[in-house]
C-alpha cells in the first residue's frame, strides 16, 4: 500500500483538497474525485488529445500528468469557458460552425484552442491546422473546427 | 491503462532529490512526465518511487554564455525554449527543431532535462544536443559532472547517468559566427516521432566549408554525429555527405519504416539539411 | 413506396435549414452524458486479463490470489459465465455459411490476442488492473493462422473444432458470359489487390454500465451502442429476461462508425456481474483494448479483371475475393456481412452485363471483423476504380470519359446491376460532371503537364460510387439474418403540458439527429423546431427497433417521424375544426399555432392539447373515442431503400525523394436526396472523406506471425490529424428525389466509400510515368518506396 499525498488545487476558480494516491491521473482526480466529466479520457497515452486541460494557462494532457503534479496549480477545464445557458465566445464559434458531431474530442479541441489563440499567431489556416493537430477527431474531418477557431482568431484579432 | 502503484516524494532541492535516488534503488526522476506517465499508463515501468524534481526552482531559466553560448536548465520546458529569443537568436536549429517536437501540450510540460535522460534516438532535443556539442551537467551524490553529449547517450533510452544522478543542465556552446544551419525531419504526421531527422551546421569562407556537423536521427542507436559524413562534406561535397551520412546509419525495421527506406531518407534529409545549412552559411 | 401525396414539405421551414445543433450546448459545456461518465451508488468496475495467444488451450485458470486483493469484489472465468449466461451465435440462412459460438469469456480456448478470459471486478479500475497481474493462465499453444489463404486450406488447424472448416461463408455471384467476354476483349487488365485491415477508432472507446434491480428483477444497461434494439432483444435472450425488464440505453456517444453495431461480450459480462453482485457494474475499454478487440473492417483479397472494348466499354468483370473474418463470426451481422457486400456492390454504377464473383470468408487468428463505415463497399469501389483506370490507361483514355461511357445512364433506370442489386434512380452522370466541373479538371490535366516538365509528382484521382441506403425489408441489411433491418418505429406525441416529443429506435453517435428528427418533425407538426423533443437510443420507448447503421438514421427516421407525425397532425387538425368551428380542409399549422386559413382565428397548439387533455366535455366524447390522444406510433418500411451514389475527385502531389502524399484538393459531389440540414449533411461527407484518407495513406491493423498486434496503440495505429486532411468540398446534386418518404437518401458512408478509390488512383496517376499501378492501401510512404524501387530497378 502506498502513502496517499495531500494535494491542494484550484479548479475552475474554487479551491481543492484532498488526499490522493501519487498514481492518480490528473484525468481521473477530475472526473472521479470532482465529478468535474467534460474533460474525457480518449487514449491514456497522450496522443489523443481529448484529455486537454488548461494548468497555470497552459494547455495540457491531463492523462499524463499525475493529480499530484497539480498540486498547488490551477486548473481549468472545459466547464470553465461557459455553461449551457451562456456558451463562451469560442463555444458559439463551434455551435455556429457545426464544429463537433459527436463531442467526445470537443473539451480537448476547446482547451487547445483556447491556449493556441493566445500563445500563437494563426495567421493561416495551415497554422491553426498545425496547433490542432494534437487533437484527434474521427467525426469532422476538422474543416468546421478550422473555420471555428479562425472566427475566433478574426475576433481576437478585431480588438 | 491505469498506472500501478507507487510512492512520490516531491524534492525541493537537488541535494534532496540526489540523496532520495541514492536512498532507493529502483527510484525514478519525474518531471514533465510526457515521455514517463505515458510508460506508467502502459506499466511499462515499475519502479517503486518517483522523485519529482520540477518544484526545484534553479533548475529552471536559461543564461546567456559569454562564448555566445547558452546554459539551459534542465527544468526549461520545451515550449520556453521553442518561444526564447536567446534560442532563436544564437541556436536557429535548435529553434527550429522545437517547432516539430510532438505538440504544444506535450511542449508546455516537457523539460530538456526529461527529453535528454529519456534518450529517445528518434527525438529532437537528444540530436540537437549532439549537433551542438553540448555538455550535460549533472549532480549526484559525489557533487556531479559533466558529460560530453557523444558520451552521453549509450542505447535506445539509455544513458550514461547513474540511477543517483540528474541532469541539472545543459551547456551549449557558442557556434562560429556566421554558421548556416539546417534542420530536416520525416515524420508520418505532424509532431509524430521522427522515421528519420537530419540536422546540419555549415561554416563557409566564400564557397568553402570551412566547418560542418551533421546529426542524424531515429537511424542508430542513439543520435549519431555523422563524423566520415562530415568529412566527406568537407572534401567532397553534399552529395557524397548524404552517401557517406547513409553508409554510417544503421536504421530499424518497425512499422513506420524498414531499414531500407530510412536509409534512402538518410540521403534525402541530409543533402536538404546540408543545401539549407550551405546556403544559410555566410559566405 | 410511394410517399403520401400531402406531406407538407411543399414550403420547408425546416427541412432544408442550417438548424444549428440541439444537442451542442450540452456537449460543448462538458454536461454530456456518456457512458464513463455515469456514477451510480455502489459502483464497481470490471478489468479484463485477455488473451496474449492467438491460439491456444485454456488448460488451466488460477485466479485465487487475484480474488484475495483487497479492494476486489468478484473475479469470473469463461466457466463462471457459462452458468451465468446462454451461449449465443449470429446465425443466417445463407447458404454455406457456418455460424460460431461466441463466449463471452474464453473457456476451453482463446482464439485471438485480446480475447477476454478473465474479468475482475473490484474498486476501482486502477484496483482491477492490479489484480490481473495475480490471475495465472495456463495456455496449451496452437498451430496459429494469420494468414486468410493458408488458413482456408483444407486440412489447416480449425479455429472452431465443431465447423466443417475455417470457411465461414461462402457466395458466387454470375450474369451473362464472362469467360466469353474475356475472349472477346480487346484489352484485359487486373491483378491482385490488397485492401487491409482497419479498426473504426471512435476516440470514445466502448463502455458499458449494467444494473440489476433486484427487486423489480430487471437489468438496465447504459451502453455505448448503435444498436440498442438488437443488444436488448438479445440480451434478453442470454438471460432469460422478458423485454421490459431488460432496458438498453445508449446516452450520448461518442461517435462508432460501425465499430459499436455489435453486439460484445464485455456487455454480457458486465450485465452478468451486474445481476450476480447486485452491484452497478462499469466497464470502460481503454485504447489498447479498443485497438485490439473492436470490430475490425476491410481486410480483403481481392483478385479481379476487367475486360473492355476498344472504346472503353466495359465487356466483363470477374473477381475472387477472400476475406480474413477474424476468430468469430460476429453478432449480429455474421461474417458475411463484410466479405459478400465486397461482391455485391462490386460492379457499382456501371453498366456491366458479363460478372462472376466469389467470395470466401475466412477465419484466422485476428480479431473479429464487423461493420465499419461503408462495409464491403470501399474495396468494391477500390477494385472496380482501379481497374477502370488501368484499363483507361492501357488504352490511352481518360479516366473521367471511361466513366462517363460505362455509367448507367438517366434513361436507363431503374438497372439492375451484375450481382443483382437494382439501382432505382440516382445522378450517377450529373455527379461525375459536376465533380469534373467542380475541381476544374480540363485546367488540372493541363498544370499537371507543366508540373511534371518540372519533376513534380502530381496525380488526379477519380472515384465513382453506387450504394443502397435505408435499405427496407426487401433486402436485409445481412442476407439470411433473423433480425429485421428494414423497419423503424417513431412515436409522436403531444402531452398535456403541450410538449411535443418524438421518440425514436435509433441511436445517435453524433450525426445530429436530435436536430435532424426534430427538423422533420416540426415541419410536418407545424410546431417550432426547438418545441420538439427527440428521444433516441432507449428500448423502453418504442417497442422494436434496431438502431443506427447502413446510413439508414435519416430515411428510417425521417420517413417514421413524417408517418408519426402526420397522424399527429390530422388529429390536430380534428381537434381544431371542432375548437375554431372550421372545416378541417381550412386548418393549417405553423410555429405552433393551429388557425382558420385566410382568418384571425387561431390557437395555439398548446391550447388545444390542454382542452382536449384537460377540459372535460370541451372535445365532444364522440370525437376523444376516436382520437384517444394526440399521439401516434407508426412503423416505416421503405422496402427497397434508395440508391444513394456520388462521385470523388481529388488533387494529390508527392515528394519525389521522401514520398510522402499531400492531398492538395477534395471534391464530393454526392445525390444525397432532400438534405434535412446541409450543416450535418456536409459535416457527414467531411468525416467520411477524412477516414477514408487515413485508410487511404495511413491506417493498418498489423498482426505478426504470431497473432500479436502490432498496432495496440495510437503511435503505431495512425489516423489523420487536421494536418493529413484537406478542406473537403461538398456539393449536393439537386436530382430528382427518391420514393422515400420524406425524399430521404442516407449518407453517412459515403465520404469512406469513395476515398481510398479516389486517392489510389490519384497516386498511380502521379507515379504513372513509372508505370506503377497502386494494389494495396495504405499507400504510406515505405509501399511507395518499395514499389518506386522496383519499377526502377525492373
Amino acid at each position: 500500500m502506498t502513502t496517499t499525498v495531500s494535494i491542494s488545487v484550484t479548479v475552475n476558480g474554487v479551491a481543492q483538497s484532498a488526499e490522493v494516491e501519487p498514481r492518480l491521473l490528473l484525468a481521473d482526480f477530475l472526473r472521479e474525485n470532482l465529478d468535474l466529466t467534460g474533460t474525457h479520457v480518449g487514449c491514456e497515452h497522450g496522443i489523443c488529445g481529448a484529455c486537454t486541460v488548461l494548468m497555470d494557462g497552459d494547455s495540457v494532457r491531463s492523462c499524463l500528468t499525475l493529480a499530484v503534479q497539480a498540486d498547488g496549480a490551477s486548473v481549468e477545464t472545459v466547464e470553465s469557458l461557459g455553461d449551457i445557458e451562456a456558451l463562451g465566445p469560442l463555444q458559439e464559434a463551434f455551435r455556429e460552425h457545426h464544429a463537433l458531431q459527436c463531442g467526445f474530442c470537443t473539451p480537448g479541441m476547446l482547451m487547445t484552442a483556447t491556449d493556441i489563440l493566445r500563445k500563437y499567431d494563426l495567421a493561416t489556416d495551415d497554422d491553426i491546422r498545425d496547433g490542432l493537430s494534437g487533437n484527434i477527431c474521427r467525426c469532422t474531418g476538422y474543416q468546421n473546427i478550422v473555420a471555428a477557431v479562425r472566427s475566433a482568431a478574426d475576433k481576437r484579432d478585431a480588438t | 491503462m491505469k498506472p500501478a502503484p507507487f510512492d512520490y516524494l516531491r524534492a525541493s532541492s537537488v541535494d534532496e532529490a540526489v540523496a532520495a535516488l541514492a536512498a532507493n534503488a529502483d527510484a525514478k526522476v519525474l518531471a514533465g512526465g510526457q515521455s514517463l506517465v505515458p510508460m506508467l499508463n502502459f506499466r511499462l515501468i515499475d519502479a517503486p518511487l518517483f522523485v519529482d524534481i520540477s518544484g526545484i526552482e534553479i533548475l529552471a531559466g536559461i543564461a546567456e554564455a559569454a562564448d555566445g553560448g547558452l546554459r539551459i536548465g534542465a527544468l526549461m520546458r520545451h515550449y520556453a525554449l521553442e518561444t526564447s529569443d536567446a534560442v532563436r537568436q544564437r541556436f536557429p536549429v535548435l529553434h527550429e527543431a522545437m517547432k516539430h517536437v510532438a505538440h504544444l501540450a506535450i511542449r508546455n510540460r516537457g523539460t530538456i532535462g526529461g527529453s535528454l535522460s529519456h534518450a529517445d534516438p528518434a527525438a529532437e532535443l537528444p540530436t540537437l544536443s549532439v549537433l551542438l556539442d553540448a555538455i550535460i551537467e549533472t549532480a549526484n551524490p559525489a557533487g556531479g559532472r559533466q558529460i560530453a553529449a557523444q558520451d552521453f547517450f549509450l542505447a535506445p533510452l539509455t544513458t550514461a547517468l547513474a540511477p543517483d544522478e540528474i541532469v541539472i543542465a545543459v551547456y551549449l556552446p557558442g557556434l562560429p559566427e556566421g554558421a548556416g544551419w539546417g534542420f530536416e525531419e520525416f515524420a508520418q504526421r505532424r509532431g509524430d516521432f521522427a522515421v528519420a531527422g537530419a540536422a546540419a551546421i555549415v561554416v563557409r569562407d566564400g564557397d568553402r566549408v570551412t566547418a560542418t556537423r551533421i546529426a542524424l536521427m531515429g537511424v542508430h542507436d542513439t543520435p549519431l554525429r555523422a563524423e566520415a559524413a562530415e568529412q566527406a562534406m568537407m572534401s567532397d561535397g553534399i552529395e557524397a555527405a548524404a552517401t557517406a551520412a547513409q553508409e554510417a546509419a544503421e536504421p530499424i525495421n518497425d512499422l513506420h519504416g524498414s531499414a531500407e527506406y530510412r536509409r534512402h531518407l538518410v540521403g534525402v534529409l541530409t543533402r536538404r539539411a546540408l543545401t539549407a545549412a550551405y546556403e544559410r552559411a555566410t559566405p | 413506396m410511394r410517399p403520401p401525396d400531402d406531406i407538407s414539405l411543399t414550403r420547408p421551414q425546416y427541412v432544408g435549414a442550417k438548424v444549428v445543433r440541439r444537442e451542442d450546448p450540452r456537449l460543448l459545456t462538458g454536461a454530456g452524458n456518456y457512458v464513463a461518465d455515469i456514477k451510480r451508488h455502489g459502483m464497481v468496475h470490471i478489468a479484463f486479463r485477455r488473451s496474449d495467444h492467438a491460439h491456444a488451450t485454456i488448460r488451466s485458470v488460477d485466479v485465487a490470489a487475484a480474488r484475495a486483493l483487497p479492494g476486489v469484489v468478484s473475479v469470473y472465468t469463461g466457466k463462471d459465465m457459462a452458468a451465468l449466461a446462454n451461449p449465443y451465435q449470429a446465425t443466417s440462412r445463407m447458404k454455406n455459411y457456418q455460424a460460431t459460438f461466441i463466449p463471452p469469456l474464453a473457456h476451453e480456448k482463446v482464439r485471438y490476442v485480446g480475447e477476454a478470459v478473465v474479468a475482475v471486478v473490484a474498486e476501482s479500475r486502477y484496483v482491477a488492473e492490479d489484480a490481473l497481474a495475480h490471475i495465472e493462465i495456463d495456455f496449451a499453444p496452437l498451430p496459429v493462422l494469420v494468414d486468410p489463404e493458408e488458413s482456408l486450406k483444407p486440412g489447416s488447424p480449425k479455429l472452431h473444432d465443431d465447423l466443417e472448416s475455417n470457411i465461414l461463408a461462402a457466395r458466387e455471384f454470375a450474369r451473362g458470359e464472362v469467360e466469353d467476354a474475356f475472349a472477346n476483349a480487346a484489352v484485359t487488365t487486373g491483378g491482385r489487390f490488397h485492401f487491409t485491415r482497419t479498426t473504426p477508432v471512435t476516440i470514445e472507446a466502448r463502455a458499458s454500465v449494467a444494473e440489476y434491480d433486484k427487486g423489480a428483477r430487471s437489468l438496465t444497461l447504459h451502453c455505448t451502442t448503435q444498436i440498442p434494439g438488437i443488444v436488448r432483444d438479445k440480451l434478453s435472450e442470454i438471460f432469460d429476461l422478458p423485454g421490459p425488464r431488460i432496458r438498453v440505453i445508449a446516452p450520448d456517444v461518442g461517435g462508432g462508425f460501425g465499430g459499436k453495431t455489435s453486439l460484445y461480450s464485455e456487455e454480457i459480462v458486465a450485465c452478468a456481474a451486474a445481476r450476480d453482485l447486485g452491484r452497478p457494474v462499469k466497464w470502460v475499454s481503454d485504447r489498447m483494448e479498443d485497438l485490439m478487440t473492436t470490430g475490425n473492417a476491410f481486410d480483403e483479397i481481392v483478385d479481379a479483371e476487367i475486360a473492355i472494348a476498344e472504346d472503353g466499354a466495359i465487356l466483363g468483370v470477374k473477381a475472387d475475393v477472400i476475406g480474413d473474418v477474424g476468430a468469430y463470426s460476429i453478432y449480429p451481422w455474421t461474417a458475411t456481412i463484410e466479405p459478400v457486400q465486397v461482391v455485391s456492390f462490386l460492379p457499382g454504377p456501371y453498366r456491366i452485363e458479363n460478372y462472376s464473383a466469389r467470395v470466401r470468408a475466412v477465419a484466422t487468428n485476428k480479431t473479429l471483423t464487423g461493420a465499419y463505415r461503408g462495409v464491403g463497399r470501399p474495396i468494391s469501389v477500390f477494385v472496380m476504380d482501379r481497374l477502370l483506370d488501368m484499363a483507361a490507361r492501357k488504352i490511352g483514355m481518360d479516366p473521367v470519359e471511361i466513366r462517363r461511357r460505362n455509367l448507367v445512364n438517366d434513361d436507363e433506370f431503374p438497372y439492375k446491376a451484375a450481382s443483382g442489386l437494382v439501382w432505382d434512380k440516382s445522378a450517377f452522370q450529373a455527379c461525375l460532371a459536376e465533380a469534373a466541373d467542380g475541381i476544374g479538371y480540363d485546367a488540372l490535366r493541363r498544370d499537371q503537364e507543366k508540373a511534371r516538365a518540372e519533376g513534380r509528382w502530381v496525380g488526379i484521382g477519380v472515384a465513382s460510387y453506387a450504394e443502397l441506403t435505408g435499405v427496407g425489408s426487401r433486402i436485409a441489411v445481412a442476407p439470411g439474418m433473423p433480425i429485421n433491418t428494414g423497419t423503424e418505429t417513431c412515436n409522436v406525441a403531444i402531452d398535456s403540458t403541450g410538449a411535443v416529443t418524438a421518440s425514436f429506435g435509433i441511436a445517435s453517435q453524433g450525426q445530429g439527429m436530435e436536430t435532424t428528427l426534430a427538423q422533420v418533425v416540426a415541419e410536418e407538426l407545424g410546431v417550432k423546431v426547438d418545441d420538439v423533443d427527440i428521444v433516441l437510443g432507449d428500448t423502453a420507448s418504442v417497442s422494436h427497433g434496431t438502431g443506427t447503421y447502413a446510413s439508414r438514421g435519416a430515411v428510417f427516421g425521417g420517413g417514421a417521424g413524417i408517418l408519426a407525425a402526420k397522424a399527429v397532425h390530422e388529429k390536430i387538425v380534428r381537434v381544431a375544426g371542432h375548437l375554431l368551428e372550421a372545416a378541417e380542409e381550412d386548418i393549417e399549422t405553423g410555429d405552433g399555432n393551429v388557425r382558420v386559413k385566410g382568418t384571425d382565428k387561431s390557437m395555439t397548439i398548446r391550447d388545444l392539447a390542454r382542452a382536449l387533455y384537460s377540459d372535460m366535455g370541451r372535445v365532444p366524447k364522440e370525437m376523444r373515442d376516436e382520437i384517444d390522444n394526440l399521439e401516434a406510433t407508426k412503423v416505416y418500411d421503405p422496402f427497397f431503400g434508395t440508391t444513394t451514389s456520388a462521385s470523388h475527385m481529388c488533387l494529390i502531389e508527392i515528394d519525389p525523394e521522401t514520398y510522402k502524399v499531400e492531398i492538395k484538393r477534395y471534391i464530393v459531389v454526392e445525390d444525397c436526396g432532400r438534405v434535412i440540414n446541409p450543416l450535418i449533411a456536409d459535416g457527414q461527407a467531411h468525416g467520411g472523406v477524412a477516414q477514408g484518407i487515413g485508410v487511404a495513406l495511413m491506417e493498418e491493423v498489423i498482426h505478426d506471425d504470431t497473432g500479436q498486434v502490432l498496432t495496440a496503440s495510437l503511435v503505431d495505429y495512425v489516423v489523420p490529424s487536421a494536418v493529413e486532411i484537406p478542406s473537403i468540398d461538398v456539393v449536393h446534386v439537386e436530382a430528382e428525389l427518391p420514393n422515400t418518404v420524406g425524399g430521404f437518401r442516407g449518407l453517412g458512408e459515403g465520404g469512406t466509400i469513395g476515398a481510398p478509390a479516389c486517392i489510389a488512383n490519384a497516386i498511380s496517376d502521379a507515379l504513372s510515368p513509372l508505370g506503377i499501378e497502386i494494389m494495396e492501401i495504405p499507400a504510406t510512404p515505405e509501399r511507395l518506396f518499395r514499389l518506386i524501387e522496383a519499377a526502377r530497378a525492373g
